[in-house]
C-alpha cells in the first residue's frame, strides 16, 4: 500500500485530501499541530470509512525542531511498517498572521510555516521519496502572482504586511517546487503546486484577529468546499506516469507567475538551506 | 558592539535580538528558557552570520546570575549596550492570584533588573559610550486596577531609568525607557487584544517597529520612547489627570474585559 504524508491534515483541504486518498486505497499519515485535532480528524475519517488506513502525528511545524522530530518519526514508521518508501508528501500546512510574529528561531511565522517547514520536511523525507520515486505537492495559491520575492528583507521585518507575506510565501512554494524538479527529476521525483482556488476553510480565522479575521470571514463564504481542490491532489497522486507540469488547478495544468525562474529558485534554495541549516544534494542543474 | 539582552528567547527580546543581529552586533543572550535560547542563537547565526553567546539564567536567583557573570568574566567580555527586557505578569485581579505569584512579578521585573543592570554597568567597555534600555510599559503611567502589581513594577522601572539617566550622564551612559502599549508576542496576546476590542487594536504596537525604533533611539541618546501617536496622547494624559480618576476608569474598563476573557 502506498503511503502519503499530509501536513495540516486535521481540517480544511488537508482533511478532505486525506479522506479521498484513504478511500482510494492509500495509507495516509496526517500531521497536525495539536493532539486533540489529530484525534478528532482521525475519528472523522474512520467514521466515514472504517477501513481507512490513517495515522496521525502531532507536530507544530512552525518550529524547526518539531519538523525534524516528526520527520524522524515518519521515517521510523515507514521503515517499520513497510519498505521505507514514501509515495507522496503533501506540504499543505499554512497560516496567515495579521501581525509580524516570529518562531523560536526568530523567523517570520508565515514564511517559516508556509515555506521553510515544507522545505525542511521534504529534505528530511527525501531518501524515502527517492526510494518510491515519489512526488511532493505544495498547496499554493493564485495570490502568488503580482509579487516578487523581497530578497533584501524576506521576513518583511522592515514593512510587514500580512497579505504580502502570504503572497510571497506562496510564490516561494512554486520556486521550491521548481527547484526540486530541477534537482531531482533525474531521480524520478516530481514536485507540483496545487492552486486550490478560493476555498471555504478557516485559514484566515486561526490566530489572526483584527481586519484579517473579519475580511476572511466575509470572503470565505464565496469559496468552494475543500473537497473540490482535494480532487486535484488525488489526481496528481494517482498518476502512474508522473505529470510534467508544475502548477495545477482543478486537475489541469495552468500558467504561473513569470517570477518562477531558475535563478530565483536557486536563490531561494540557497537561502532556505542556510535558514534550515541543511544542504540538499543534487546540485547539478538538469534541463526539464 | 557587544550587546546583552535579557528575556531574549521570546517576545520583544527575540525581536530586539533580531534587530541587533541585522545590524551586525555581537550578542550575549540570556533567558530562563534554555531551548528557546539555542533556537534563537541558531536563527541569528543563520540569518546574519553574527557572533551569539547564550547563557540560560534565572535572573531572580542571585546564584544563577553570579554563575553567568563568572562566565562573562572568564572570557573578559565587555558590553556596549544592555537591553533589559525580561519581565512577566500574571493575568487577573490581586486577590485572584497566589501570594508568591505577585511577589515573583516584583522579583523579576524589578529586583532582577536592578541586579543585572548593576552587574553589566560594572562590565561596560571602558572609555566608550554605554546604552541601557529598560522595557517599561504604557501601564507605567497609570495605576491599573486588576494589573496593579505589574503596572506598579513598570512605574518603578520608569522612575529608576529617569534617575539613572541623570546620575550617569557624565559617565557617558545613556538610558532609554520604552513604554509600549500591547504587542503581539504570542497567540495569547492576540486573544487579549481582541478582547479589548477597538482600544486593544489601536493601542497595539507592531513588534518589529518597536524593536527597530528602540535601538535607533537608544543610539541617538533619547531617554523615553512611547510607540504610537495614540499611546503618546495616553501617556500625556497620564501626567495631567488625577490618578484616582484614571484608576476608576481603568477599573471600569478592565472589569468588562476580564468578564469576556474569563480572568
Amino acid at each position: 500500500m502506498n503511503t502519503v504524508v499530509i501536513t495540516g491534515a486535521s481540517s480544511g483541504i488537508g482533511l478532505e485530501t486525506a479522506k479521498i486518498l484513504t478511500q482510494n486505497g492509500f495509507h495516509v499519515i496526517g500531521v497536525s499541530r495539536s493532539e486533540e485535532n489529530c484525534k478528532r480528524a482521525k475519528e472523522k475519517i474512520l467514521s466515514e470509512n472504517p477501513n481507512a488506513q490513517i495515522t496521525f502525528m502531532q507536530a507544530d511545524l512552525m518550529q524547526q525542531r518539531e519538523v525534524v522530530k516528526v520527520a524522524e518519526s515518519i521515517t521510523l514508521y515507514l521503515n517499520n511498517s513497510g519498505n521505507g518508501e514514501l509515495y507522496a508528501l503533501i506540504n499543505n500546512a499554512a497560516c496567515i498572521r495579521s501581525w509580524y510574529m516570529t518562531t523560536e528561531e526568530g523567523y517570520e511565522q508565515q514564511f517559516a510555516l508556509n515555506h521553510l517547514a515544507g522545505f525542511l520536511l521534504t529534505y528530511k523525507l527525501l531518501p524515502a521519496l527517492i526510494k518510491a520515486k515519489g512526488c511532493v505537492i505544495m498547496t499554493g495559491s493564485g495570490s502568488h502572482r503580482g509579487i516578487k520575492v523581497h530578497w533584501d528583507d524576506i521576513m518583511l521585518n522592515r514593512r510587514y504586511n500580512p497579505l504580502i507575506a502570504y503572497k510571497q510565501s506562496k510564490l516561494c512554494n512554486l520556486l521550491f517546487a521548481k527547484g526540486l524538479n530541477d534537482r531531482y527529476a533525474k531521480d524520478g521525483i516530481r514536485a507540483y503546486v496545487v492552486d486550490p482556488g478560493l476555498v471555504n476553510t478557516d485559514i484566515g480565522n486561526k490566530g489572526t484577529g483584527g481586519l484579517v479575521n473579519f475580511v476572511w470571514s466575509l470572503r470565505k463564504k464565496h469559496g468552494v468546499s475543500p473537497d473540490v481542490p482535494a480532487k486535484t491532489y488525488a489526481f496528481l497522486c494517482e498518476q502512474k506516469d508522473r505529470q510534467n507540469g508544475l502548477y495545477y488547478y482543478l486537475c489541469k495544468e495552468i500558467n504561473y507567475s513569470k517570477e518562477v525562474t531558475c535563478e530565483n529558485a536557486n536563490r531561494l534554495f540557497e537561502l532556505s538551506e542556510r535558514l534550515c541549516g541543511i544542504r540538499y544534494e543534487g546540485k547539478e542543474m538538469v534541463a526539464v | 558592539m557587544n550587546v546583552m539582552i535579557t528575556g531574549a528567547a521570546g517576545g520583544l527580546g527575540r525581536s530586539l535580538a533580531n534587530e541587533c543581529g541585522r545590524r551586525g552586533y555581537n550578542l550575549f543572550l540570556t533567558d530562563v528558557n534554555e531551548d528557546g535560547l539555542l533556537c534563537i542563537k541558531q536563527g541569528l547565526e543563520r540569518q546574519f552570520n553574527v557572533t551569539v553567546a547564550t547563557a540560560a539564567c534565572d535572573l531572580t536567583n542571585a546564584e544563577s546570575v553570579d554563575q553567568m557573570l563568572a562566565v562573562i568574566d572568564k572570557h573578559q567580555i565587555r558590553f556596549d549596550m544592555l537591553l533589559n527586557v525580561a519581565g512577566m505578569d500574571y493575568e487577573g485581579g490581586f486577590m485572584r492570584r497566589e501570594r508568591e505569584e505577585l511577589v515573583r512579578i516584583v522579583l523579576l521585573n524589578n529586583a532582577a533588573t536592578l541586579r543585572i543592570t548593576h552587574a553589566i554597568l560594572k562590565r561596560r567597555r571602558a572609555g566608550k559610550p554605554f546604552n541601557i534600555v529598560f522595557l517599561s510599559s504604557l501601564a507605567s503611567m497609570f495605576p491599573m486596577p486588576l494589573k496593579a502589581t505589574y503596572a506598579a513594577s513598570k512605574r518603578f522601572l520608569l522612575d529608576l531609568a529617569i534617575s539613572l539617566c541623570q546620575e550617569l550622564k557624565n559617565e557617558n551612559v545613556h538610558v532609554l525607557t520604552i513604554c509600549p502599549g500591547g504587542m503581539v508576542t504570542t497567540q495569547k496576546a492576540i486573544h487579549g487584544i481582541e478582547a479589548q476590542g477597538f482600544w486593544g487594536t489601536v493601542t497595539t504596537n507592531p513588534l518589529e517597529c518597536v524593536a527597530r525604533n528602540a535601538i535607533d533611539r537608544a543610539l541617538a541618546g533619547k531617554s523615553i520612547y512611547v510607540p504610537g501617536i495614540l499611546n503618546r496622547i495616553l501617556f500625556f494624559l497620564g501626567k495631567i489627570i488625577p490618578r484616582s480618576w484614571i484608576a476608576a476608569v481603568i477599573h471600569w474598563r478592565w472589569s468588562g474585559v476580564t468578564e469576556v476573557t474569563g480572568h
